[in-house]
């Protein structure tokens, strides 16, 4: 929509074609699931999940405790695969291809889809290395190039400035709010297409948790973002999409702005206004 | 859409965020009663030359006036505490910019008392009483049904009043043509003629006012901004919400 409206000193199409509506049929699409559905033993956890996750967009995932939101974030890079009852059935397509189809290289898949936890958990070696690990497994061995992504990774996660004269010191030494921007930058350092962040904040202080926000919304511009979060104005903060998740159903997908101001389903309603479901 | 629940504001987890709402919405609705008051007394004081009672919605206009502040205040106070989405977000839009509507019609109405006076003074009957009547009482049956819309949040009402409102702009605009005409013919009653169109003018403007209400009730319930649609569309939006037809007589 790009209405030509001009007045006599201002030009304020300008100011609207920078406030444009997302709209998911715009979008690249990234990550796009397909009826999947979950299971610990008998147990069902996600009954049957549709949808879509853009490319270079924040996608929040709401919902109470209990209702598969972390289940699905983590059938993103197959970490449910280390539980042993868990069975799961239908896909999950990025760029296009079954991560769980056959073929499938999981060690690769999760440089691809990186993971961040809610407490940080650097290892215990000092910062350079913490970055440089995910480098050095993957066979790296140039110094230079090394040196350079471990630069690159902490200046993306906003720590550079806090660490650069203390790179060999241990990481452990850190304030939590470091730490969990070290862990991003570890995981940014592989330079994966997918991050996935499971309540990454919710172990922070305010002040802290504005920083990890603020670097969240820096770090779209490259990667595709997937956050799962307790704290409702959090998701409303940093996410371009979000999806409201009810005991193991996917209740409402949609753009945050709408689903926050307007939404469509009555227990979305009810859940984000703070009402009893 | 999620259908609008009238009381839905007092279903919070958070008691504290419910007695909030319900306070805002009582203040709302206490300065409207007041306003309403306002209205009625001005148009009384000027028609039946009353100058005592048209001091009196003076005196009102003040209480208004601390009333928009505070309930503006309450609306911020709650924005910042609470972080309220959804309905509860749209129902402290809709009050924040209701309470500004408000206030707007308690100063038409105290430029009618004004004018009132002035009358009084003068010792003056002009001739257009006739159409202050006719229009304050379509005008101040606007007013009523806006606030009992908002008190039950019926946007078939509010509709009601947004299309009365279209009436109120015909008849302003026949009385103008016909003050007009009595001004040329008799020359001598310009000025206290000109009295009486700033009166009907005040008149419609109240009447704009209460259709504005009418919108933000609507945006309340229903999610969407009527403001600037056209009465087909706020009819078609009130339609699809309802899911009831529409009595379009009268």
């Amino acid at each position: 929509m790009t209405t030509d409206i001009k007045t006599h000193a201002i030009d304020i199409s300008a100011m609207q074609r920078d406030q444009r509506e997302l709209r998911l049929e715009d979008e690249e699409i990234t990550l796009q699931v397909k009826d999947l559905r979950l299971s610990y033993g008998e147990k069902e956890a996600l009954h049957g999940i549709d949808m879509l996750i853009p490319k270079n967009r924040v996608t929040a995932f709401i919902g109470p405790s209990g209702c598969g939101k972390s289940t699905l974030l983590r059938c993103f890079n197959r970490m449910n695969d280390l539980v042993d009852s868990c069975h799961i059935t239908g896909e999950i397509l990025l760029d296009g291809d079954n991560i769980y189809g056959r073929a499938v290289d999981v060690a690769e898949l999760r440089r691809r889809v990186g993971m961040v936890f809610q407490k940080p958990n650097p290892f215990p070696k000092s910062i350079y290395e913490n970055v440089a690990y995910g480098l050095r497994i993957q066979g790296v061995k140039k110094k230079r190039l090394i040196d350079e992504t471990v630069e690159w990774a902490l200046r993306s996660a906003a720590l550079w400035d806090e660490v650069k004269d203390r790179l060999h010191e241990s990481a452990l030494g850190m304030s939590g709010g470091q730490q969990q921007r070290l862990v991003i930058a570890r995981t940014i350092a592989v330079k994966p297409e997918v991050l996935l962040l499971d309540e990454p904040a919710s172990a922070l202080d305010p002040i802290s948790t504005l920083k990890i926000e603020e670097l969240i919304h820096e770090l779209k511009k490259d990667f595709t973002i997937a956050i799962v979060t307790h704290n409702m104005q959090q998701a409303a903060r940093v996410s371009d999409y979000t999806a409201f998740m009810y005991m193991g159903d996917l209740i409402e997908f949609g753009v945050t702005d709408t689903l926050f101001t307007n939404p469509v389903k009555k227990q979305t309603e009810d859940y984000i206004t703070g009402r009893y479901g | 859409m999620v259908e609008f629940e009238k009381d839905g504001y007092n279903a919070h987890i958070s008691q504290q965020f419910n007695d909030e709402l319900e306070q805002i919405r009582t203040e709302l609705l206490t300065m409207g009663g007041l306003v309403e008051r306002q209205v009625h007394d001005s148009i009384e004081s000027l028609l039946n030359g009353d100058a005592e009672l048209a001091e009196q919605s003076l005196r009102v206009d003040k209480q208004t006036n601390d009333m928009e502040l505070q309930i503006d205040e309450h609306c911020t106070r709650t924005i910042a505490r609470r972080q309220p989405a959804a309905s509860d977000l749209r129902m402290i839009m809709a009050i924040t910019r209701a309470a500004s509507d408000l206030e707007r019609i308690g100063d038409e109405a105290t430029r009618i008392s004004r004018q009132a006076i002035e009358l009084v003074n003068a010792g003056e009957s002009p001739r257009g009483y006739q159409e202050v009547r006719h229009i304050g009482t379509l005008v101040r049956a606007m007013v009523r049904d806006v606030l009992t819309a908002f008190a039950r949040s019926d946007i078939q009402l509010a509709y009601q009043v947004a299309k009365q409102d279209k009436a109120v702009d015909r008849e302003y605009r026949t009385a103008m043509r016909s003050l007009a005409t009595y001004m040329m013919e008799d020359p001598r009653s310009i000025s206290s003629v000109l009295n009486v169109i700033w009166v009907l003018r005040a008149l419609e403007r109240i009447g704009d006012h209460s259709c504005n209400l009418a919108e933000h009730l609507v945006y309340l319930v229903s999610g969407t901004d009527v403001r600037h649609a056209s009465l087909q569309e706020m009819k078609q939006t009130v339609r699809d919400e309802t899911e009831e037809p529409i009595d379009d007589e009268n």
